[in-house]
């Protein structure tokens, strides 16, 4: 679905007026990410992976290296606007991507941009506020709805435009807890059930647990790739690209540590309870014989 | 230090738009005191605050600080402003003046201290925050976002207030800048033996660094204590649909699957420290 | 609580007003304008509120409604009135030291104030039972000849929507800068002309600034999902005229012609 080879991008930084240079943002890039994957890309502020994000919706173009979406090369001017209707991008605001006055017409923006026939426009709304649970909030104006609810909008205003995937740009950095569980419920759900291809962009590690590979960035380069498994155990490393594990990983790591027999890594608190109550249960067998 | 009792708020008192938000509010705030104010999006955290520092008058109840009565007739609000600093959700956004410098002296000039005086907090406060003087001259608009919301934090702390107020201080910042700035806080706290009032939703963070919480809910403050006491009451919390740290959650289940430990923890620390005592216990048997 | 607010208030209901397509509501009130301009006998102000008691009646719109657009400007329409009552000159009725009140003044100042006061009841009606994006879709059909004389209608359309959008939360955004610099001591309420003044100063960069990150932010949103400037778009629900709107086009145009009937035939008769 997305190919990307030697992907390399930089910024030109003026220090004065007539001193300028050139930061690199991201420095050779490689991967690729097949259909419906859940790809979650992790690292600090500044690692380059928002840049990463829009390189993927043509809103950016490489500087070397090429990015494919779906066998199509993003530098292909003829090609932007399909590339655009297979790729949809959320982003972090909330409020910066909602154009409309109510929500079913910011939905609408998407498909009326693509001259569609206004029978089908309404149908593809209708559908996108369902596969998003806002069908009650149709007539709504956006400035009534929370945050989740807000990025949920945002959500189906992509999905309007029939994309094959979808990139998120830190879509709940702004969102408190409860409307960040909304979102995340809503991705899995488009992933799993739907077959989306996601990309999610983050820094919050409880959101990548449910992903299928997990890519980790610092200063442009990947600097690891795995299962969520594979990447849980490094604590040193991830606490190295200031990424914080959540907290029952870092425990079950620590009483590891200490002797208690668990399996690492410990992702959610499910499994730690069972892992627990499983090694409580063999010790008392073990004393019991 | 600072006291409310029963307050109430109302938006659009008297209008066809009335909505009474904060009900019957009683709370005292002493030195030392690092509290964490959490609650449900719209249970009226941010209107509280707000009070505390004058920038809205309860429309019943008062308000007190140091003992003497804020709603009085000749008590100045600018000597309250000055005494209770509230730092405000993103607060780099109000960054405005042509160097760092300049714009953490706006409040202490605001409040009467001469030039050398203003300077002279502003670079204290400057260095308390970790920004050394090389970014002095420099245009706020240069710096990092972290490095803004230091200095904007800077800003209210160079007014040197007793009662440090902060309104989701962490809020879009990655996990390790987070922690940077709530140790900073920390440490702040104790150099200056300010009163702190947290504002969050982020469970772990408020568990690990206060010593007192106030939940809210539909405008009332409903418990108060330390952080173990609050977050224990896990079923309470769950139906003020309000969460608690992942940990407290984890260790809660595992005292109900039979596994013996004192209590549910509220912190990493604790939960390693409980769950190894429980297990030499049982290797001791 | 300031994002509620919308430029002016759509009054929510479901009436044949409600359900007409905005073009004729427009095409309504610019005769209805017209026709006050063209009134000088005073009980045609008095038909006219009539009329718009009725328009207002089916409308479905309260009555109490109609007294809030008059409140807003309650104080323009009593200068109007008093200023236009003591300075016309004319047959003096009653004199005070220097003031004089006049026939004419009082008839000038009925007239004018009349003419204000009808004019933004009836301006009221169009915003009450029409949405801020229903008025800038029906401005955008009815001038889209325009754009062969590459006049960029469909632009400013879309302008004038992302206004409605984001007004209210660029005031609420100012509103929370506000109260932050307040706590850092700006004076915007109380002190003098230069402390206010210096407390304004102290919002334009931070607003400057926050609200060109929206404006990037936005064109990026909305870039992403097709947005070109250049292509045609359509419609999610595109304006059609219904049997409604030709009743209400003919009711329209029987109003000024009755007036021109009753008013000048019996003149030119004589």
């Amino acid at each position: 679905m997305i190919k990307i080879k030697d992907l390399v991008h930089r910024y030109t930084i003026w220090e004065n007026e007539n001193k300028k240079s050139k930061k690199t943002v991201l420095d050779g890039i490689s991967f690729d990410i097949p259909s419906g994957q859940f790809v979650a890309i992790l690292g600090a502020n500044g690692s380059g992976k928002s840049t990463l994000a829009k390189h993927l919706n043509v809103l950016l173009l490489p500087d070397e290296g090429t990015v494919w979406i779906d066998g199509k090369d993003t530098k292909d001017k003829e090609k932007l606007w399909k590339i655009r209707t297979e790729v949809g991008m959320v982003f972090q605001n909330p409020d910066n991507q909602i154009i409309g006055t109510s929500v079913e017409e910011d939905v609408a923006f998407g498909p009326e941009n693509r001259n569609l026939p206004s029978q089908e426009i309404r149908g593809r709304v209708t559908k996108s506020l369902d596969a998003v649970g806002l069908q009650s909030k149709r007539k709504v104006s956006p400035s009534r709805l929370s945050g989740g609810q807000k990025q949920r909008v945002a959500i189906a205003g992509v999905l309007a435009c029939m994309p094959k995937c979808l990139v998120l740009d830190e879509p709940t950095a702004m969102l408190d807890p409860k409307s960040r569980e909304e979102v995340m419920k809503v991705v899995h759900e488009l992933n799993q059930e739907r077959g989306f291809t996601v990309v999610l962009i983050t820094h919050h590690m409880d959101e990548a647990v449910g992903a299928d590979q997990i890519y980790l960035m610092k200063e442009g380069h990947v600097v690891k790739c795995g299962s969520p498994k594979e990447i849980f155990c490094e604590t040193e490393l991830l606490r190295e690209l200031k990424l914080d594990v959540p907290q029952v990983t870092e425990l079950a790591y620590r009483l590891a540590e200490k002797g208690i027999p668990f399996k690492l890594p410990v992702l959610k608190e499910e499994d730690f309870v069972e892992q627990m109550k499983a090694v409580c249960q063999s010790e008392d067998i073990e004393r019991g014989r | 230090m600072l006291k409310g009792e029963q307050i109430h708020f109302t938006y659009g008192a008297g209008t066809a738009n009335e909505k009474h938000v904060l009900r019957n509010i009683s709370f005292q705030i002493k030195e030392g005191d690092f509290i964490g104010l959490i609650g449900a999006s719209g249970s009226g955290k941010t209107t509280l605050v707000k009070h505390m520092n004058g920038l809205l008058r309860a429309t019943e109840g008062g308000l007190y600080f140091r003992k003497e009565n804020v709603y009085g007739r000749k008590y100045p609000l600018s000597k309250l402003r000055k005494e209770v600093g509230l730092v405000f959700q993103y607060p780099e956004q109000q960054l405005f003046e042509k160097t760092v410098l300049k714009d953490v002296m706006y409040g202490p000039c605001n409040l009467g201290m001469t030039r050398e005086e203003a300077e002279a907090s502003a670079k204290e406060s400057l260095c308390q925050v970790g920004i050394d003087g090389s970014y002095y001259h420099v245009s706020p608009l240069e710096l990092s976002g972290g490095q803004k919301r230091s200095v904007a934090i800077a800003g209210v702390l160079a007014m040197n207030p007793s009662i440090l107020i902060l309104d989701e201080p962490a809020a879009g910042l990655d996990p390790y800048t987070k922690r940077q700035v709530f140790d900073l806080i920390l440490n702040i706290q104790k150099r200056r033996n300010l009163a702190v009032v947290l504002v969050s939703h982020h469970m772990e963070d408020v568990a690990a660094y206060t010593n007192k919480v106030w939940v809210m809910h539909k405008g009332e403050l409903v418990l108060q204590g330390n952080p173990m006491e609050v977050f224990s009451q896990t079923k309470r919390l769950k139906e003020l649909n309000i969460g608690v740290p992942q940990i407290t959650s984890v260790t809660e289940k595992l005292i109900e699957q039979g596994i013996h430990l004192e209590r549910a923890a509220i912190s990493v620390d604790d939960a390693e420290k409980m769950i190894l005592q429980m297990w030499k216990r049982r290797i001791a048997r | 609580m300031i994002r509620d607010i919308t430029i002016g208030q759509y009054y929510a209901s479901e009436s044949v007003v409600h359900r007409l397509d905005p073009r004729t509501k427009l095409f309504g009130v610019l005769v209805y304008i017209v026709i006050l301009f063209c009134i000088r006998n005073p009980w045609w102000y008095l038909a006219c509120f009539l009329l718009l008691l009725g328009a207002y009646r089916c409308a479905k719109v309260p009555f109490s409604y109609v007294l809030r657009g008059i409140r807003g400007i309650s104080i323009l329409l009593i200068f109007t009135f008093v200023f236009r009552m003591l300075c016309t000159p004319g047959e003096e009725i009653w004199k005070f030291y220097f003031l004089s009140v006049t026939w004419e003044g009082i008839q000038k100042a009925i007239r004018m104030t009349a003419r204000i006061a009808l004019m933004i009841v009836g301006a009221s009606l169009l915003s009450y039972t029409t949405t801020p994006k229903s008025m800038a879709d029906g401005l955008e059909k009815s001038l889209l000849f325009l754009e062969k004389v590459h006049v960029p209608i469909h632009d400013m359309s879309v302008i004038v929507m992302i206004a409605f959008r984001f007004i209210p939360i660029i005031i609420e955004e100012l509103n929370t800068l506000m109260d932050a610099q307040a706590a850092r001591g700006a004076r915007f309420e109380e002190g003098n002309v230069f402390q206010k003044c210096r407390g304004v100063t102290t919002l334009l960069l931070p607003l400057f600034l926050s609200t060109v990150r929206r404006a990037s932010d936005l064109a990026m949103a909305m870039e992403a999902r097709g947005y070109t400037g250049e292509r045609e778009t359509s419609k999610m629900n595109p304006l059609v005229y219904s049997r409604c709107d030709r009743a209400a086009y003919l009711c329209i145009i029987l109003v000024p012609v009755f007036y021109v009937v009753v008013e000048f035939v019996p003149k030119w008769i004589r």
